[in-house]
């Protein structure tokens, strides 16, 4: 194996560090995969990821036996803990297919080395959040009656219901997103099959590959392809949270029914899912000694969107508030002065600490490029992002038109206990993908070697 | 029966660098060969166009499965609110389409990927458990930081021996012979 | 890459004179239209419509050439003149606003003391919505936009001659406050100039609306002036291959943020039918209005989408210009619906008479080559490409790969 070059001789702007050769990216990422040894410092990560996701089990099969009355919802609060989290862990799942997409459309050639833990780590937020609208349903068995399928009843979904829409876009986005997570990984599959010293190995990555050999023909159509899912994909991702958006905003609940909401909400789940990234991406790099390909300039590039969704989604609720004055509307001034001043409201001033205050460190240069710094910022806005949605759901509902349907709400055990259960269910997923899948994508980081670049016949010619 | 001996599959040379496999690539095409294909750890931009082939019909059935995706999905919502179960809500019309249009949008999006991956693989003939290549031990490499260039015995201008006369002149650091 | 010899090239002075000729006789036709009492009023909301058309190219120029100091990128390097030129019309702009601010009781209810007086609603915005505050506000938002846009357009020059990657770091250092201080006095110009035509509506989606459309009048323009004036060389040469796609691409998705934020606001009313809102659609909907609403839909998003998807049509420099144009002529058609149905209260807004309607055709034309007529003078100061700048060696490349 090649003498893998050091971290000292990297500059800023890099995103490779220098002398590393087809060889030896594959040999350093292929390693974490192939090792015969699995580190402590993993089993121990998935340990508690495991752990945690044997309280969510306990928590579902407590659910199914006694019914969602075990969680804290209640009449006027109908939405609590289940909606909040599903927005929240939805929004996170965000980053992976934007890292993907949209960074491949713009061609920024960063996003190599963290798209594919990104994406992963998009479908394992997806799951997370899928389960909270399937056991809010109360009987979860009947979740089928959602799709539209003719049947004795004859009935077909209310496809005036942001609810319906909702169905279409999570799983035609849980779908995409699998596809796309899976087609970037065919050949670096045939990559683990080519070097698996062990049969097991062979056949497991062998199957996953099908057959993949690099054929230029294969690359040429393989390209196509992902371009095209890129270009697929950037208006789904959008669309997905604005549709969350609509679940909320389509219905004339004060607070709930504002314009503003669809790209906010889009602003929102890029913020906390980017923040998620940096969470995740600053541990790994360091658990794998991965700092030659996640570089420093990688985390301040993050650092960067973060702070720009960041002050989008502040944009979002200064005019809320503005706009909540100006509509001289008295139930659109109730909303915001409850907000302000109401019983929720450290709720509320915590929020804007966490995702207003905080992000504004990330203007300064030093900040971006500290790791450890970041690794609790990103932290402080996974936070605020949670709380944001805590206040726009609870806080609205709580208190909308009749004062004497007025009420308060707060999470019971089991509603935490179902929350860790998802942390926990999150990070076991992550720890075996890590374990058994390469976490960079070995091909495209081939790709940012100047030797990957190629002068054609066609190009000599004037 | 199983005849005693399968006419070869063809040739396969090995090159260093994907620069040596782009000019081996255009030499060949220049030579007169078609019936050829080159393999590379990565994918190489301007390699297709030296092999001598044509652009690919992907974009074109990702658009049709994106118009019959987006058409189901319409009608789909169509047909349910205007023929089979007329429900007013909320005063709204039967036809209420701009609240259509969100499960249309998505089951364009469906229809479009759905063609893009399957049609991909589809076109690439993919999954392929067997491939005469594999036989090649060397070949392993082609996933790894190895550059190779096939070119099949099918091909009118094949010549076992002229071919690897020719592979060899191209600065391939070796010529081996795939069995079928 | 050896230059090729200059074939064609377009002779700006004279378009110049004739851009000027056609903005003349605009003007004239809107200073007749004062002199009759039925047409005074048109002229007034006909100004404000060419004003925020004009004002809108400039900004969205300005939002363009900061997005492109941000992000980086080589398409930034071959729009930068076209874009910087939008820019620095900003003092003409600022001259077209003065007329309005004199007429403010005239365009604006909440601006006549009678009718504040009458309605409880008006007094409780008065805290903001105010002659002096409006006059205050107009001051703050064009001292920033014209400081912006001179700051950017003279560090440009410099970094010309003095060849100094330390310009180059000051322009992005000015870009991301610049970008937040757009946002936000953009948010509340559209509230002040448009919005509050109907001061009983109020949509929080409203001013990153706005400034979208903003944003897709710079970037069309800037596009459209390029592939026009590509036929001079120095920059005609960068417009080839992967670039001019480029650019396309990004009109695009410019196309496609406007449509998807003009949607969902419209989804939102429509769904929530409150009576506080509904109306403003009400209103849009009725007469003639319709059909330009069924434009919009058509020319200014759906016809673009469709084309630009193609990558033929981005590439081929007729195709382009002519869907920039197409784009940035629905964007006067969509100030047109936004503005003019506001006036339904007080005369013949929903059908105006044919006077009237000339009336509008000629401020727009009127300030309209006035403007492009100021502009072509900025343009003809400095050369078509800058001397200096990071990104040329990538837009060279990008020129010529992918043909």
């Amino acid at each position: 194996m090649a003498q893998a070059p050091s971290q000292s001789e990297l500059q800023e702007g890099q995103i490779i560090a220098p002398g590393h050769s087809f060889g030896t990216i594959t040999d350093k990422i292929g390693s974490i995969v192939q090792a015969r040894r699995t580190p402590k410092r993993w089993w121990t990560g998935f340990l508690i990821g495991f752990t945690l996701m044997m309280l969510l089990f306990l928590t579902i099969g407590n659910l199914l036996a006694r019914g969602i009355g075990i969680w804290g919802n209640n009449a006027p609060v109908g939405w609590g803990f289940d909606i909040v989290n599903f927005v929240w862990w939805i929004g996170i799942g965000h980053a992976g297919t934007l890292i993907s997409a949209i960074l491949l459309l713009l061609r920024q050639r960063w996003r190599t080395s963290i798209n594919r833990f990104a994406e992963a780590m998009t479908l394992f937020a997806v799951a997370c959040a899928g389960l909270y609208p399937l056991f809010h349903m109360g009987r979860p068995w009947f979740f089928y009656w959602l799709l539209p399928y003719p049947n004795t009843m004859e009935l077909w979904p209310q496809w005036r219901s942001p609810l319906i829409w909702d169905v279409f876009a999570v799983t035609t986005y849980a779908t995409v997103s699998l596809l796309f997570w899976f087609i970037g990984l065919i050949p670096d599959m045939a990559t683990l099959r080519d070097r698996s010293k062990w049969w097991i190995g062979r056949v497991f990555y062998g199957i996953l590959a099908m057959g993949w050999r690099g054929s230029a023909v294969h690359w040429h159509r393989y390209e196509t392809a992902y371009l095209l899912l890129a270009g697929l994909a950037t208006p789904l991702v959008v669309s997905v949270h604005t549709v969350v958006s609509f679940d909320f905003a389509v219905s004339i609940v004060p607070g709930w029914h504002v314009t503003i909401f669809p790209p906010y909400f889009v602003a929102g789940a890029i913020y906390s899912g980017f923040a998620m990234v940096l969470t995740l991406a600053i541990p790994l790099r360091k658990m794998y000694k991965l700092e030659d390909f996640i570089t420093d300039t990688h985390l301040d590039y993050m650092a960067r969107i973060m702070l720009t969704t960041g002050l989008m989604v502040a944009y979002g609720y200064g005019i809320e508030l503005f706009m909540a004055w100006y509509s001289g509307n008295v139930y659109e001034k109730g909303l915001i002065a409850n907000r302000l001043i109401g019983p929720y409201r450290w709720f509320f001033y915590a929020l804007i600490a966490c995702n207003v205050v905080a992000p504004q460190l990330l203007w300064f240069k030093k900040v971006r490029y500290s790791p450890w710094t970041l690794f609790v910022l990103s932290l402080i806005v996974n936070l605020g992002m949670w709380l944001e949605r805590y206040v726009i759901i609870v806080v609205s509902l709580h208190r909308d038109y009749l004062p004497s349907s007025w009420g308060m709400y707060s999470g019971t055990g089991w509603d935490w206990s179902m929350y860790l259960g998802t942390i926990g269910l999150f990070f076991a997923c992550l720890f075996l993908f890590i374990r058994f899948l390469p976490v960079i994508s070995i091909f495209e980081m081939r790709t940012l070697l100047p030797e990957a670049h190629v002068h054609t016949e066609k190009e000599a010619k004037p | 029966m199983i005849p005693q001996e399968l006419p070869p599959y063809g040739l396969v040379a090995e090159f260093d660098s994907a620069q040596a496999l782009v000019v081996a690539a255009e030499k060949a095409r220049d030579a007169g060969y078609q019936k050829m294909d080159g393999y590379s750890p990565f994918p190489i931009e301007g390699l297709m166009d030296a092999l001598g082939h044509k652009a690919n019909i992907l974009p074109l059935l990702v658009l049709i499965g994106g118009v019959v995706g987006g058409l189901i999905g319409y009608s789909l919502q169509y047909y349910t609110s205007i023929y089979s179960y007329p429900l007013n809500v909320g005063g709204r019309p039967y036809n209420s389409w701009p609240m259509f249009i969100p499960v249309t949008f998505e089951c364009t999006i469906l229809g479009a990927a759905l063609t893009a991956v399957f049609g991909m693989l589809g076109l690439n003939g993919l999954p392929e458990p067997y491939h005469p290549l594999f036989h090649v031990e060397r070949f392993a490499l082609a996933s790894r930081d190895r550059f190779f260039l096939a070119i099949r015995a099918v091909d009118p201008k094949f010549d076992l021996i002229q071919t690897r006369k020719f592979l060899e002149s191209l600065g391939a650091k070796e010529v081996t012979e795939v069995p079928q | 890459m050896s230059t090729a010899p200059v074939v064609e090239q377009p002779n700006l002075p004279r378009w110049q004179s004739i851009a000027l000729l056609v903005g003349a006789i605009g003007i004239a036709i809107c200073l007749a239209g004062l002199a009759f009492e039925t047409t005074r009023v048109h002229v007034f909301r006909a100004w404000l419509v060419g004003f925020c058309l004009t004002v809108g190219i400039a900004l969205g120029s300005l939002v363009v050439l900061m997005l492109q100091y941000l992000t980086g990128g080589d398409w930034g390097f071959i729009l930068r003149r076209p874009l910087e030129a939008a820019t620095s019309t900003m003092p003409l702009v600022t001259l077209f606003y003065l007329p309005l601010a004199l007429v403010l009781s005239s365009l604006y209810e909440w601006a006549d003391p009678a009718k504040v007086e009458a309605d409880p609603h008006l007094q409780h915005k008065a805290l903001y919505l105010n002659v002096p505050f409006a006059w205050i506000r107009a001051g703050i938002y064009f001292a920033i936009w014209n400081l912006l846009a001179f700051l950017l357009n003279r560090w440009s020059r410099q970094q010309d001659t003095a060849r100094d990657m330390a310009i180059h770091k000051r322009c992005e250092a000015l870009s991301a406050p610049g970008m937040v201080l757009y946002v936000l006095t953009i948010t509340f110009a559209s509230v002040d100039w448009v919005m509050s035509l109907e001061p009983e509506w109020f949509s929080t989606m409203y001013g990153a609306m706005f400034g979208m459309g903003q944003v897709l009048s710079g970037f069309a323009f800037a596009v459209a002036m390029l592939v026009l004036l590509s036929r001079r060389l120095e920059v005609g040469q960068l417009t080839g291959g992967n670039n001019l796609r480029d650019l396309g691409s990004l009109l695009l998705a410019f196309v496609m943020v406007w449509a998807y934020l003009s949607f969902s606001q419209f989804l939102l009313i429509y769904s929530g039918n409150l009576p506080e809102e509904v109306p403003w659609y009400i209103y849009r909907f009725e007469g003639g209005w319709k059909y330009l609403g069924l434009m919009l839909v058509i020319f200014h998003f759906a016809l673009p989408f469709v084309l630009l998807l193609s990558t033929n049509v981005k590439r081929n420099r007729a195709m382009l210009a002519s869907v920039a144009l197409l784009v940035l002529l629905m964007r006067a058609v969509d100030l047109l619906w936004l503005i003019v149905p506001a006036f339904h209260h007080n005369s013949e807004a929903v059908n105006p008479p044919l006077g009237a309607r000339l009336i509008y055709v000629a401020a727009l034309v009127g300030m309209g080559g006035i403007w492009f007529a100021y502009f072509l003078m900025q343009l003809q100061r400095w050369p078509l490409a800058p001397a200096f700048n990071p990104y040329a060696e990538g837009a060279v490349h990008g020129a010529v790969a992918g043909h």
